[in-house]
């Protein structure tokens, strides 16, 4: 439990100085808890929204997070996200007869593979000609807007339609809502895209625990010049490894794809890759911790819908505030530790003087 | 011939945010302080200046207040950066996620809407197309100089390069970050003034549209060095100057998608950086994203 110590001085840090926002728009910070608490948990259709806003950040987190564990800063995820769902829905339309139990699978090999490739060519850039993952990953987010917007509204639209989206995905690659299925989620759109992702987390985690690869990528990360002098490849490390976070990221829009809105609309990625981010550097390495943050960020994407409608001042973008003041918290646990630790030793030094 | 005199000119006008964004990066990462957080910092000072300028109908204290947020910007992402040892791009984007959220949020508080600012009338706009671009200019060759030849100057340097021989002098290499942090933002916020106050009426959500971004790889290609940073923003202005001309046009009688076209600027951006072979005295400065 003792590790959760940072986790928890970072929450409650990014939730004072969220109130302090609050109160000088004009808001009572009660109000907006409740309000939050409310949209996220208050009916089983709450929860359910909850959830479903939850499972394609479980995926971008794992994303990010692989790609920590060698040392790597995979910001493309939003990108990665949105092409994977572009594949998705391209089998989808193009190979809609295909029965279900061939079907989803093939969507998300495509997924996989669609957002695996596109974050393989921002690590051969930097392998192969030295362009920082970072900056080459926030200008994929970019193209892929393009890109995607293309695909969309050039080559898959449905003209029918008076939205930016693609035709319809065949009945077969459509998942079924966990309503149906087990009983969960009222009437939101959770789908069984939710226990996908939690399978996914499981395997993420044994794969990076357990296995000889999951070492030597842990390696590249903890101990690069140990890893190299071990006969480890660097640069084919860094490859595989943004192939792998990318074709994490591209799976995150089965749930918004096949689960719910059976086709690809512009924009549906709606920042799940950006929060990827927050949530692995809150969850830290392990899938209980990414599943657990992502929870908690869904929570406060839903909760932070009904923002705009029961408060005056205050928008849902407050979830956004709240998100990269968590980060912030998080990213500076080097100095609360070092605060905490001061703290405690004033605290036990002064005991011993009054002692003496 | 007039086609390409408006390309021209549409190239030059939309260096402007790009030259000041490059050169506010430039200055705090020639500290050591790598700076992801352009972006925001060009949305605050766009947001800041229209709201300003919006509110009291006045166009000089609307470049007045982009220039200070943009400063106070600035000083903030350099202090969390510098103050809490952590890296420096997390905090970056961190920075950039907390004002995509924090700008619409105060936009809803002041103004009824998440979506920008009222328009800005003729009158209370900044209508200085040349002013800003020429003082763009005069701080290319401000820099070039100051960065060789002034106390100044070195120290900044110093701070990026080897912050030991600032300790070793009795000079703190985090002090100067957070200045260079401070002064960056400042000049980036000249480039928020322009967007939302020369180019555009008002401040629109994510109206930087990854400029910052672009700003920075700008500043990368160019060595970190004032003159090459400024031909590589040239380089990109055109190359949006160019989506510009493009859109709704049919190339050989085809009709270009519009999405492709506008992402001409970021598959250009993509296709320099892959090609820039990084020479003697390109590199980037050897402490940076390193605690101090």
């Amino acid at each position: 439990m003792k590790h959760l110590i940072p986790v928890v001085i970072a929450l409650a840090l990014a939730a004072i100085l969220t109130s302090i926002l609050t109160l000088a728009l004009g808001e009572s910070p009660l109000h907006v808890a409740t309000v939050l608490l409310k949209g996220a948990f208050g009916t089983p259709t709450a929860l359910g929204y909850t959830l479903y806003y939850a499972t394609p950040l479980i995926l971008t987190g794992l994303s990010v997070s692989w790609a920590l564990r060698a040392g790597l800063f995979n910001i493309g995820a939003e990108g990665q996200m949105t092409m994977g769902g572009i594949a998705m829905a391209a089998v989808g339309i193009k190979l809609s007869s295909l029965p279900a139990i061939l079907a989803w699978p093939v969507a998300m090999l495509a997924g996989f593979i669609a957002g695996g490739t596109w974050a393989w060519i921002v690590a051969w850039l930097k392998v192969r000609r030295g362009v920082h993952e970072v900056l080459g990953s926030i200008l994929f987010n970019f193209l892929s807007y393009g890109f995607a917007g293309f695909l969309i509204l050039d080559v898959f639209r449905n003209i029918a339609s008076q939205n930016p989206e693609t035709l319809e995905i065949g009945e077969g690659f459509r998942l079924s809502g966990l309503a149906d299925f087990i009983g969960v989620g009222g009437t939101s759109p959770l789908n069984l895209a939710f226990l996908i992702a939690l399978a996914v987390a499981v395997i993420v985690d044994v794969v990076l625990q357990k296995t000889i690869f999951g070492l030597k990528t842990r390696w590249v990360g903890g101990a690069p010049e140990f890893a190299k002098r071990s006969g480890v490849s660097l640069s084919a490390t860094t490859l595989r490894t943004f192939a792998i976070s990318g074709g994490l990221a591209g799976l995150a829009g089965a749930s918004v794809v096949l689960g719910y809105m059976h086709k690809a609309r512009e924009g549906f990625a709606a920042g799940a890759g950006f929060v990827g981010i927050a949530v692995a550097l809150l969850g830290g390495s392990r899938a209980a911790g990414i599943v657990a943050a992502a929870i908690l960020f869904g929570a406060l994407q839903k909760g932070s819908l009904d923002l705009d409608l029961d408060t005056e001042k205050i928008s849902r973008d407050l979830a956004g505030v709240v998100q990269a003041l968590i980060v912030l918290a998080v990213a500076s646990r080097s100095l609360l530790e070092a605060g905490w630790l001061k703290a405690k030793e004033r605290i036990l030094s002064s005991a011993s003087d009054g002692g003496r | 011939m007039d086609l390409l005199i408006a390309f021209l000119e549409s190239t030059l006008r939309v260096s402007v945010p790009l030259l000041f964004a490059a050169y506010g990066g430039l200055i705090s990462e020639r500290s050591g302080l790598a700076n992801v957080a352009i972006e925001g910092q060009l949305l605050v000072s766009a947001f800041s200046a229209a709201a300003t300028a919006a509110v009291t109908g006045n166009p000089w204290l609307g470049l007045l207040a982009g220039i200070s947020s943009g400063a106070m910007s600035g000083f903030t992402f350099g202090f969390l950066a510098v103050m809490s040892r952590a890296d420096q791009i997390v905090v970056g984007i961190a920075f950039n996620m907390l004002v995509a959220g924090f700008i619409p949020t105060v936009c809803r508080a002041w103004f009824g809407v998440t979506g920008g600012t009222p328009q800005l009338e003729m009158a209370n706009r900044l209508n200085s197309d040349t002013a800003f671009f020429l003082s763009a200019l005069v701080l290319a060759g401000v820099l070039f100089f100051a960065l060789r030849a002034t106390r100044w100057g070195l120290r900044l340097k110093s701070a990026g390069d080897e912050p030991m021989a600032l300790v070793v002098q009795g000079v703190s290499p985090a002090r100067i970050r957070i200045l260079a942090g401070t002064l960056g933002g400042a000049i980036i916020g000249i480039g928020g003034v322009d967007l939302s106050m020369v180019q555009g009426s008002g401040y629109i959500r994510d109206m930087a549209g990854g400029r910052g971004f672009i700003a920075l790889a700008a500043l990368i290609l160019g060595g970190w060095k004032p003159i090459p940073t400024a031909v590589a923003c040239f380089v990109f202005a055109a190359a949006d100057a160019t989506q510009m001309l493009l859109q709704g046009q049919k190339l050989f009688d085809v009709s270009v998608p519009n999405s492709l076209v506008q992402i001409i600027p970021y598959i250009a951006t993509v296709f320099v950086l892959a090609m820039r072979v990084s020479g003697r005295g390109m590199m980037a400065p050897r402490a940076i994203n390193q605690p101090v």
